[in-house]
């Protein structure tokens, strides 16, 4: 087993995780990214979707997070700054495919860019919502 | 003295002014629990941010982007343009809060000509007042302030960054009302764009460092928190000192990083000051209308004492009226026979 090192998720209502763990993987802009301990001090970009990393009990946690920034410190502690993120047994199936249909419907709709940016986003979270919540059933 | 008939009216009508403050008081103490829990949800969030962007800007190179304070048409730029985010409350009846948070936001743009600057007023209270005085206000920038939630803080922070990439503003502040505890309430004002360079945020922690009585300009601003937006915060400070000059690597780029730290941290800060304000603007009407019941109180014991003691005055008049009719007909009785 490698080392296990420090990571702390925090997201805008809650703080999800703070504990140990192994090893952290992550999307990133072109494909997922992982971090083990030691890892290289770095700022990172963390796109919307899944997120996992293995507890010391040697147990996956998968999580969905909406996008944020990872850090990781001299210390090799790890920091995720996200809007939101949950547990895939949290997310409100229901709630996310209705997300999802609105804001297909406002892409369709005449936008001004930043509504278009903000609709985007918006599809991005709930489609990672349902595909994590759709892959623990 | 008043008659009983008036007093009575009186009374009657603070007890059903009583009765409407008493009613709010309890409305804006279980929203006030509210808002406290979701305060104490997101603080770590809010004060990550802030320690985050603090961090990555004390590891920031110089660079010229349009972030920083240093585009090349700034040198050339007489007229700065600032966009000033204000936080009102949706209603009045909240004691001081509104009020302060609008002297502050005057204060600011006391001596700027109209074109100088724009104010962007969230809650219905401010931006009634800020239109009917004649401020430079943009009318189409409407968001209310009750239950904060990420998607308004979101919508908020794009149109302001969007208006800032146009070029439209040049500075971006924000002024909100912080809860410091259960009854002090500070408002202050923050910078969110442009951001502050490495090499300002480097001079200012040593010109801290070296001086130490703590009297010189940049510490004194710093003890004296959020009133200024030129001075660093505790937590820049903190950064700088844990080594700011190792240079460490973004991924995927500096550019993409900036952009997503800009974002994060604007829509971040717009949450928080939201949910603060939200808090506080409880906590304040919850105040006011604690102290308007306890006046209605005062005002009504006294009342009921004044009434009490015209009832008296009038019996007793009375009872003599009585008696000195009685005993003028007893006179008369006597004379007769």
């Amino acid at each position: 087993m490698a080392s296990l090192f420090h990571l702390k998720i925090v997201a805008c209502d809650r703080v999800f995780y703070d504990g140990e763990t192994e090893i952290l993987i992550f999307p990133g802009v072109d494909g997922e990214m992982a971090i083990m301990n030691h890892h290289e001090v770095f700022t990172g970009v963390v796109e919307v979707g899944e997120i996992r990393f293995k507890l010391s009990d040697g147990s996956w946690q998968h999580a969905i997070i909406s996008d944020g920034l990872v850090t990781v410190y001299p210390d090799g502690s790890t920091k995720i700054l996200a809007y939101s993120c949950e547990k895939p047994e949290e997310i409100d199936t229901f709630r996310a495919q209705e997300a999802l249909e609105r804001a297909r419907e406002q892409m369709q709709q005449k936008q001004s860019r930043i509504e278009y940016e903000i609709s985007n986003a918006n599809m991005a979270r709930a489609m990672a919502r349902l595909k994590g919540a759709s892959q623990r059933k | 003295m008043a008659s009983t008939k008036e007093i009575q009216k009186r009374i009657n009508s603070i007890q059903d002014t009583m009765k409407i403050t008493r009613a709010m008081y309890m409305m804006s103490s279980m929203k006030l629990r509210k808002a406290k829990q979701k305060l104490e949800d997101t603080e770590p969030f809010f004060i990550g941010t802030q320690v985050g962007i603090a961090e990555n800007l004390a590891h920031f190179p110089d660079i010229r982007h349009i972030y920083f304070d240093n585009r090349i048409e700034d040198e050339q730029e007489v007229k700065k343009r600032r966009g000033f985010i204000v936080f009102t409350g949706d209603k009045g009846m909240a004691g001081a809060y509104n009020h302060n948070a609008i002297k502050l936001a005057e204060e600011r743009v006391a001596n700027l000509s109209r074109d100088e600057y724009q104010l962007f007023v969230v809650g219905e209270v401010g931006r009634a007042y800020f239109k009917n005085n004649g401020y430079n206000v943009d009318e189409s920038f409407v968001f209310s302030s009750n239950n904060p939630s990420m998607h308004r803080a979101r919508l908020i922070a794009e149109y302001m960054i969007d208006l800032y990439n146009r070029e439209e503003l040049d500075h971006i502040d924000v002024i909100y009302t912080k809860m410091l505890n259960s009854v002090t309430e500070e408002t202050c004002v923050e910078r969110l764009l442009p951001l502050k360079t490495h090499k300002f945020l480097k001079e200012q922690a040593k010109e801290i460092t070296e001086d130490v009585e703590g009297t010189s300009k940049a510490a004194l601003e710093l003890k004296e928190g959020t009133k200024h937006v030129h001075s660093i915060s505790s937590y820049e400070l903190e950064a700088i000192q844990n080594g700011g000059d190792s240079w460490y690597p973004f991924y995927p780029s500096l550019k993409t990083v900036l952009e997503k730290l800009v974002h994060n941290h604007f829509t971040g800060f717009i949450y928080g000051a939201m949910v603060e304000c939200f808090a506080s603007e409880e906590n304040a009407r919850m105040m006011a209308m604690q102290s308007a019941t306890d006046n209605a109180e005062a005002i009504l014991h006294e009342l009921s004492i004044e009434f009490n003691r015209v009832r008296q005055a009038q019996i007793t008049q009375e009872i003599t009226e009585v008696i000195g009719g009685a005993k003028a007909l007893k006179k008369k009785k006597k004379s007769k026979r």
